[in-house]
């Protein structure tokens, strides 16, 4: 059965508050956020939280920067049911995520979710590899937790600017119960430069050992998951990635989104954002 | 208190209120209908169609602007029969009239698309000669009267059914091509289309845009799209969908009183997705408050 059966779930545009927005880095921050529930819903454990499977995201409104218009997309870095929190990781790039990460807790938005397709890891698969590289480590958190309690191994790579920007580090040693393998450009945590290496390292690793991966999820900029995703394919290795895009929408309506896969223009908000990586024409 | 009348009739086409979607901001509806009824709206206006499918432009298609979008998506649609068979099916069993923008490469295919929908549960055609986004046909057609006037008397020969034109902005002089629609034998004039725009990355020294150029829109272009409108309802007697950023009832309330019959909502879709709901209650708001008994008194009511 596939990981992200809740995509089925019907959105709605829920209201949110921040509860809190740590600063990572310079351009890093953690932001939680209690969503209540939509008006429709029948009271429910956690609402949104509840029903956001990994790899979906939220589409966010920016309501204290009036010029900026268009919300903005942010997948899910962990949720909490019971409380109806959930977290997201965010890299300032622009005004808008400049905006975010001057709120305070009790800045109030609101965001559409669960939105798109998760990652979806098939039955009997035993061994996993998850590759995230900068922001693109947060995306994957919830499909490692899933992953451990389905009871899959799983191996991590994370690559980042600093060792300071390896903000999912420690949570997914505490998930998995192993440390990440990590590498920074400049050296400060793991190994020095990309984290391509190590994960060709890993899948030749494993093969050697006699218990090669049979699914690997890649997220982070689009070049490590062109080559990381290429490196699993060609060991045999089912995998799949986290399409990023500009986005208006975020329903699957205004087409801004659009991925080259193999079966044309796809859409990374409904159709997506996890694709198989054999489906995508990579630029 | 007493509800005000909100029914209108844009050149033959009976809407239970004066609130329709901009093409192409709200696909068929679907996946709007997940946050509200569709049939709360006087129409849904699908997204542009073609006799077959179109790819559409490269990516990034969509760049953010003060105030506004600029898109390039190209009119990507997967055809006319995909429509019939996937969406206006989807349509016809909701109680909301379907007005189906629809595009082409020449004027065959405009006249091709009308004859392959006229089997169809349509209520009426939006002929889109404004998008600027595309080489052919689109916005090239829409901005000289030669080509206007034969393009939509073409449509005309190929439809009973009330035809709309949708004008684009990009031009000297917009009464000119509204009165070239009228008197080839528009029924209604739909305005304004994007407004061809480009945005700069200075320190990539790139367009953020694949294509550079791409149709504005949003809050951005509301005056102009006013002055449109208002400029159009002095020189035709057809009656005028208006649309160009708007977001609220009161914004749809200015272009009612400039003279639109009907308004489009659009880029508003994507900043809030219950934002087409939001204005029809927000005209029947301001009715209520300005003790408006039919909105029909708000069409062209603008003193000045």
């Amino acid at each position: 059965m596939a990981c992200s059966e809740s995509a089925a779930a019907v959105l709605a545009d829920h209201r949110a508050a921040v509860l809190s927005n740590e600063r990572a880095t310079d351009v890093l921050y953690v932001m939680q956020l209690q969503v209540e529930p939509s008006s429709g819903e029948q009271g429910g454990e956690g609402g949104l939280a509840s029903s956001l499977a990994p790899g979906q995201f939220v589409h966010m409104s920016v309501p204290t920067l009036q010029s900026h218009i268009l919300r903005r997309p942010f997948s899910v870095y962990a949720t909490d049911p019971a409380s109806g929190r959930i977290e997201v990781l965010y890299q300032v790039v622009g005004e808008g995520t400049a905006e975010m990460a001057r709120w305070k807790p009790g800045q109030q938005t609101t965001m559409i979710g669960p939105i798109g397709h998760g990652w979806t890891v098939p039955e009997g698969v035993s061994r996993a590899l998850l590759v995230g590289g900068g922001v693109g480590a947060a995306p994957l958190f919830m499909l490692c937790e899933q992953l451990v309690a389905r009871g899959v191994h799983v191996d991590v790579v994370l690559g980042a600017a600093t060792k300071d920007a390896l903000v999912c580090r420690s949570r997914y040693e505490a998930a998995c119960g192993c440390a990440p393998t990590c590498s920074t450009d400049d050296g400060t945590f793991g190994r020095e430069g990309f984290c391509t290496p190590l994960v060709e390292e890993a899948i030749a690793n494993s093969i050697e050992e006699g218990r090669p991966y049979d699914y690997g999820a890649v997220c982070g900029p689009e070049p490590l998951m062109r080559i990381a995703s290429r490196a699993m394919t060609a060991a045999g290795i089912r995998c799949q990635v986290s399409m990023e895009r500009r986005m208006a929408c975020g329903v699957g309506a205004c087409l801004s989104c659009v991925v080259d896969t193999v079966s044309g223009k796809r859409r990374a908000c409904v159709d997506g954002p996890v694709f198989d990586a054999t489906e995508v024409v990579w630029r | 208190m007493i509800q005000p009348n909100m029914a209108v009739n844009l050149g033959g086409l009976p809407m239970k209120n004066p609130v329709t979607t901009a093409s192409g901001t709200f696909a068929a509806g679907r996946e709007y209908d997940q946050f509200y009824p569709v049939e709360r709206l006087g129409a849904v206006t699908t997204k542009g169609v073609s006799l077959n499918g179109w790819a559409g432009n490269d990516s990034p298609r969509i760049a953010e602007t003060p105030s506004g979008m600029l898109n390039s998506i190209g009119l990507q649609n997967p055809g006319v029969r995909h429509l019939v068979e996937h969406d206006l099916s989807w349509l016809e069993g909701r109680d909301v009239p379907a007005i189906v923008n629809v595009s082409g490469h020449s004027f065959e295919e405009y006249v091709q698309v009308i004859e392959a929908l006229e089997e169809a549960p349509v209520d009426a055609y939006e002929v889109n000669i404004s998008c600027p986004n595309v080489d052919e046909g689109g916005m090239t057609m829409g901005c000289h009267v030669p080509s206007v006037e034969k393009v939509v008397a073409m449509c005309r020969a190929a439809t009973k059914r009330p035809l709309i034109v949708k004008l684009t902005p990009n031009v000297t002089d917009i009464t000119e091509i509204a009165r070239a629609a009228e008197a080839s034998g528009a029924d209604a004039i739909s305005l304004i289309n994007t407004l061809l725009g480009m945005a700069v990355d200075a320190r990539r020294r790139r367009p953020k845009l694949a294509r550079a150029v791409g149709g504005l829109s949003g809050p951005a272009v509301k005056p102009v799209a006013l002055r449109m409108v208002w400029e159009c309802h002095g020189a035709v007697d057809v009656p005028i969908l208006g649309m160009g950023g708007i977001c609220t009832g009161e914004d749809a309330v200015e272009f009612m009183l400039c003279g639109a019959t009907a308004v489009a909502v659009g880029t508003a879709n994507f900043m809030d997705p219950m934002a087409g709901l939001k204005v029809v209650e927000g005209i029947a708001e301001y009715c209520r408050e300005q003790g408006v008994s039919d909105v029909n008194e708000l069409i062209g009511a603008l003193e000045c």
